[in-house]
């Protein structure tokens, strides 16, 4: 079978799980990037993060007999990620990883004071989105993560809460807060 | 357009940021694993396996028709070589068949009463033509010894037939032992038919009475044995030797060694090997131009 631009993310994992690998290589170039990066600026170490993607991909394709669609391929997809997120965290990081844990020890966001910064229309383009980046590694973990689900994986406030394991409320809280300080940081 | 989780600015920003992509080499070691992971499931033997079932089952019947014309033309040729008499004796009857000394009548009583049944079935002479070759072999073939042997040498006590007059020659080329057995039967009922062929075919040298039964008793009754007692019968009847047809040494040979080989037969005044070698030529190499010279009769 020949796979397109239209064809499902559903429908290519279904493809691989009955066998046909095209529908995988299908399936990896849409997501390599956006799944990359999501490891990259959750852990912000390029060769953990290359380990991490990899773990990922792996533990997906030797789950692939037992797929079936129950959610978004995305959501799957990030929630496999996730976990693995976590699981590093949990072996290497240890306690630092604690806003998952707790939201209310939220601490406030320390971004420069725009106001020392050029205005922010006269920095180009380039040096708005370096900034933007900066100010994302500055959020607490759940916030970043929320906010990378949302780019990366173009996900929903409800698709998040399920890649995450959180309510829905929770997830959309993160969320705002996220948009918040980076609308803040960026001098809004 | 700015809502409380999304911001298009800050989308159009994110967008411009870095796009990191993994290396590579992790695209390949990933892509390897997926494609290993699918090869090494069942599945995809089966859709090897589905791809050569095609060409295999076409190459097993190619060998299965290639051995099957091989083994009925090497048949053919055995049974023509076994059923040929020369052309030039095969033209008339041999002269030492009309005057054949009456043998001492036999009463029908002698005979086992079972042979009689067995050869009614094929009893006219009409019936008997080339084309029914195989089956009445076998059906000689099926006959109990004494009345295979009858059946081969004639009635050797059938006095009833020898002593009739014998005003009909048998065909110049009778491939087939029927006669004799319709011989037989006139022997049991003189009457009920004509004096057919087997009268005439019979050979003066024969051995009259029990000396040609028991001669002919002595030879092993196995088939091959019987077949070579029918060749022999044929070459009785024709009052010529079987041999082997004229053809015999050519058959792997090239279409313009047969024109050669049929030229200087017809130089030798050949003309009946010479034709029956342009017959064969005719049926091996249909497409094969033949001479006018050669294909004159």
């Amino acid at each position: 079978m020949t796979w397109d631009a239209e064809s499902s993310d559903e429908d290519l994992m279904l493809g691989y799980r009955d066998g046909d690998a095209g529908a995988f290589d299908s399936l990896y170039a849409r997501h390599k990037g956006g799944l990359y990066r999501y490891l990259l600026r959750q852990c912000r170490d390029a060769a953990v993060a290359e380990e991490l993607f990899q773990d990922v991909w792996m533990n997906l394709i030797r789950a692939r007999s037992g797929y079936t669609v129950q959610a978004k391929f995305t959501t799957y997809l990030y929630r496999l990620a996730h976990n693995r997120l976590i699981d590093h965290y949990r072996k290497h990081v240890g306690a630092a990883f604690v806003s998952f844990d707790d939201e209310s020890d939220d601490p406030p966001l320390e971004l420069p004071d725009e106001r020392e910064r050029p205005a922010a229309e006269a920095l180009d383009a380039r040096r708005q989105a370096g900034r933007l980046l900066e100010l994302i590694a500055a959020l607490p973990e759940a916030q970043r993560e929320a906010f990378l689900l949302q780019q990366e994986g173009g996900m929903s406030v409800e698709e998040i809460a399920r890649a995450t394991g959180v309510t829905r409320e929770t997830a959309k809280s993160r969320l705002r807060y996220a948009l918040a300080k980076l609308r803040q940081g960026m001098g809004e | 357009m700015m809502s409380e989780e999304r911001d298009s600015r800050l989308d159009r920003l994110y967008r411009e940021a870095e796009r990191s992509a993994p290396a590579a080499h992790l695209d390949a070691a990933i892509l390897a694993a997926a494609r290993r992971e699918v090869g090494a499931r069942p599945r995809s033997l089966s859709e090897t396996a589905r791809r050569w079932r095609v060409p295999v089952s076409i190459a097993a019947l190619v060998v299965l028709s290639v051995s099957l014309v091989t083994l009925v033309q090497r048949e053919d040729r055995d049974e023509l070589a076994l059923m040929t008499p020369g052309p030039p004796a095969a033209s008339k009857p041999p002269q030492a068949a009309a005057p054949a000394p009456p043998a001492p009548a036999q009463p029908a009583a002698e005979k086992p009463p079972a042979e009689a049944p067995a050869m009614r079935p094929r009893a006219a002479p009409s019936a008997v033509r080339g084309d029914e070759r195989p089956m009445a072999r076998n059906g000689l073939e099926a006959m109990p010894d004494s009345a295979r042997r009858d059946a081969v040498t004639g009635p050797a006590s059938g006095a009833g037939a020898a002593s009739a007059p014998a005003p009909a020659a048998p065909p110049a080329l009778q491939p087939f032992p029927a006669p004799p057995r319709v011989a037989e039967r006139e022997a049991a009922s003189p009457q009920a038919a004509p004096a057919g062929e087997a009268r005439a075919i019979r050979p003066a040298a024969a051995p009259p009475g029990r000396e040609a039964r028991s001669a002919v008793a002595d030879a092993p009754p196995a088939e091959e044995e019987s077949a070579k007692a029918l060749a022999g019968s044929m070459a009785l009847k024709s009052g010529a030797r079987v041999r082997a047809p004229a053809w015999q040494g050519y058959e792997k040979e090239p279409p313009q060694k047969w024109l050669d080989r049929i030229a200087e037969l017809r130089r030798q005044g050949e003309t009946a090997l010479a034709e029956e070698m342009v017959a064969e030529f005719k049926r091996r190499f249909p497409e094969h131009p033949l001479p006018a010279d050669l294909d004159k009769r």
